[in-house]
């Protein structure tokens, strides 16, 4: 190479320039401080996870003929009366399996647990042949809401709704509220212990612990008081080592003041839900509590009070002749899914003028694993480490299935190229890319997952 | 019969020689190989108290009573709305839900500090019924919380200060000239201010004097405490 060719040119010149005065922009205290409020604060994040383990042969990965280990729902293993998508297939003589569940223009083919969700089929994302690894319940329902398996007994990651709290909703009353939800903190470097969920066995917890009696002392003696711990904690932080513990008490004291002050004991009731959210079906047989959680979703987002929400779903737990009752057990929670959806169309957003809530809200559908291709001799099914998930939100494409399983015996396969080479989608890619959809870089919580770009809008 | 006779002699001359004494102090002081400072510096960052450890702590305060008698006797029969039941506050406390699968809370959240509240509330206020309230006063020695005489009159710091200290060591375990300084100065404040609010014309309605609130959101303030529910 001559000298001259290694002499800058005016454009290397001024590329060099500009990248120098971007640097110096993005360190500049402004540039940090507004990058500190992330434009992502006005989305909202729904968690959902179906305790036990779903069988997904059912709903996300449908399968209606006798194949390899497969044996398929039908008419003697399965109590179809109540099911609203279920038609008759042949399947052997007098029993029938069912019909795929495919609505005009969908891309997606459904088994009959979908409901009527399966309508909204083009604003679902489905992912299918998640590779779990796991048959145990804890570590399951652990690796699908965090990416990590268990470490011993312990959750050795903080679970999606934890990051996305502290990323984007550590100005929230409540960062991030967990139903049941296996939401976790596990203190990674960044994480703003604001974020730390109110995991609560039921709503009606919230509301308890908020009232407070008016006989003895005033609103303004307790807020003193509280004013004087948040102080006590930062005075006795300064002379700690280890400063975090006492400072997030201290954050959280001063949160606890702002709850109390916005008067949301009386409307955090599952009486009071009930009363005002008529639209979800309290009766449901098996999504009866769920649809109390689904409209403490609609009136937190609405009063924009709560980032995350995250709540549970029992029931799918079916290794007997419970397994009768599995898809309708899958019908009444996706039909509660679409109706808290419906609910979020006609819901405005608190602080987008003419915006809905629908268009800023992000569910996700998770569950421990999946179920055994084969019925066993119970009449039920056992773990199988498949899984599948269900994303809707409008950062991500609908109408779209990502990954798939075998044929034979309903195993993950390889679903793409990723850093490590071919093979299956699993929990952490799913995870990675749904934090990534909101600008929050996973790699800094995260350990593993890779983002799927094929799932996101452009 | 004479060889037994010597055998028998034998084992008994043996076992009546002296026992064997040991040295109290070793032969020879162990030799010094050299200095190292011990680390007294913390190794972790604070924890949260076990739910369980908090509830008996609760329970002893209230008398050592049980769950149930405590539940009793902290929601009252007078409509105070004091206290719910123990299964409304579990999951907040933080404590683990097996028919649930609910893992035990292992960090504080505000939700918790809410609940840390509403216990400690109804405890103090209990508290001052039984010690200061009840006509004739219990003696000092059977008193649940407020084991000291409360100064009559305006309170100065001086005459604020033992019930304080009182007080400091029940919930935080230590003298309150041990505590950080300035601790005493601002509990001092809380409770002027809060029976001065008492006090005022026109103030909300109590069921306590205004000294009575007093001492009662000072012990709010250390049933709430950090220290109390870290270690």
């Amino acid at each position: 190479m001559s000298p001259l060719a290694r002499r800058p040119s005016r454009r290397t010149f001024l590329h060099a320039a500009a990248g120098g005065a971007a640097a110096a922009l993005a360190s500049s205290p402004l540039t940090r401080a507004l990058a500190d409020t992330p434009a992502a604060e006005t989305e909202f994040f729904v968690f959902i996870h179906a305790s036990g383990g779903w069988d997904v042969t059912l709903w996300a990965d449908p399968r209606n003929e006798k194949r390899g280990i497969v044996d398929p729902a039908t008419t003697d293993n399965t109590d179809v009366a109540p099911l609203h998508r279920w038609v008759d297939a042949p399947h052997d003589g007098d029993v029938k399996s069912f019909a795929l569940v495919r609505p005009t223009g969908s891309n997606i083919a459904f088994g009959p647990g979908i409901g009527n969700l399966a309508d909204m089929y083009d604003r679902l994302t489905v992912i299918n042949g998640l590779s779990m690894n796991t048959v145990s319940h804890p570590d399951g329902t652990a690796f699908s809401a965090t990416g990590r398996h268990l470490n011993g007994s312990r959750v050795p990651g903080s679970s999606v709704d934890t990051i996305l709290a502290s990323e984007l909703g550590k100005t929230a009353l409540f960062p991030a509220v967990s139903v049941q939800f296996p939401s976790t903190y596990a203190g990674e470097p960044g994480l703003d212990r604001r974020a730390v969920p109110l995991v609560v066995g039921q709503i009606g917890t919230i509301s308890r612990s908020l009232v407070r009696a008016g006989q003895y002392d005033t609103d303004a003696d307790r807020d003193a008081v509280t004013t004087l711990l948040s102080h006590e904690a930062q005075t006795l932080a300064s002379r700690s080592t280890y400063t975090d513990v006492l400072q997030g008490v201290s954050v959280q004291y001063e949160g606890l003041r702002r709850m109390l002050g916005s008067n949301l004991q009386d409307v955090f009731t599952a009486d009071r839900l009930r009363k005002d959210h008529p639209e979800f079906d309290y009766k449901a047989r098996f999504a009866g509590n769920a649809a109390v959680n689904a409209a403490f979703v609609v009136e937190a987002l609405k009063r924009d009070v709560v980032r995350c929400v995250g709540f549970s779903m029992g029931g799918f737990d079916t290794h007997n002749a419970n397994y009768r009752f599995q898809a309708h057990v899958q019908q009444d929670l996706f039909e509660l899914v679409a109706a808290l959806v419906q609910k979020l169309d006609r819901t405005p957003h608190p602080s987008l003028s003419s915006a809905k809530l629908s268009d800023h809200t992000h569910i996700l559908v998770v569950s421990d694993f999946c179920r055994t291709p084969q019925i066993n001799m119970a009449g039920g099914r056992d773990h199988y480490p498949n899984n599948s998930a269900l994303v809707i939100s409008p950062r991500f494409r609908g109408n779209l299935v990502y990954g798939k399983s075998d044929v034979e015996q309903v195993l993950p396969a390889r679903a793409g190229r990723f850093v490590d080479g071919e093979r299956a989608v699993a929990p952490p890619d799913l995870l990675a890319t749904f934090v990534s959809a909101f600008g929050v870089p996973p790699r800094r919580y995260m350990r593993d997952g890779e983002i799927v770009k094929e799932l996101l809008r452009a | 019969m004479k060889r037994l006779a010597l055998v028998a002699v034998a084992t008994l001359a043996t076992a009546c020689t002296r026992p064997e004494v040991l040295p109290r102090m070793p032969s020879a002081p162990l030799a010094e190989s050299g200095h190292t400072a011990l680390d007294t510096t913390p190794k972790q960052d604070r924890r949260l108290v076990p739910a369980e450890a908090y509830v008996r702590t609760y329970l002893q305060l209230f008398g050592g009573l049980a769950p149930l008698e405590v539940q009793r006797r902290a929601r009252g029969g007078d409509g105070g709305s004091l206290f719910d039941t123990w299964d409304d506050y579990l999951s907040a406390l933080g404590f683990p839900d097996y028919r649930l699968d609910l893992p035990r809370g292992t960090q504080t959240n505000a939700l918790m500090m809410a609940a840390f509240e509403r216990l400690g509330v109804a405890l103090c206020d209990r508290a001052v019924e039984h010690d200061l309230k009840s006509r004739p006063p219990p003696f000092v020695k059977d008193r649940l919380v407020f084991a000291f005489e409360p100064p009559g009159g305006a309170v100065t710091a001086a005459a604020f200060a033992p019930g304080f200290d009182v007080l400091h060591r029940t919930f935080l375990g230590y003298p309150a000239r041990l505590g950080p300084a300035g601790r005493e100065a601002a509990f001092f404040e809380l409770y002027q201010q809060t029976a001065a609010r008492h006090a005022e014309k026109g103030a909300v309605k109590s069921r306590f004097t205004p000294s009575e609130s007093g001492w009662a959101a000072v012990c709010y303030g250390l049933v709430r405490h950090p220290e109390f529910h870290l270690y």
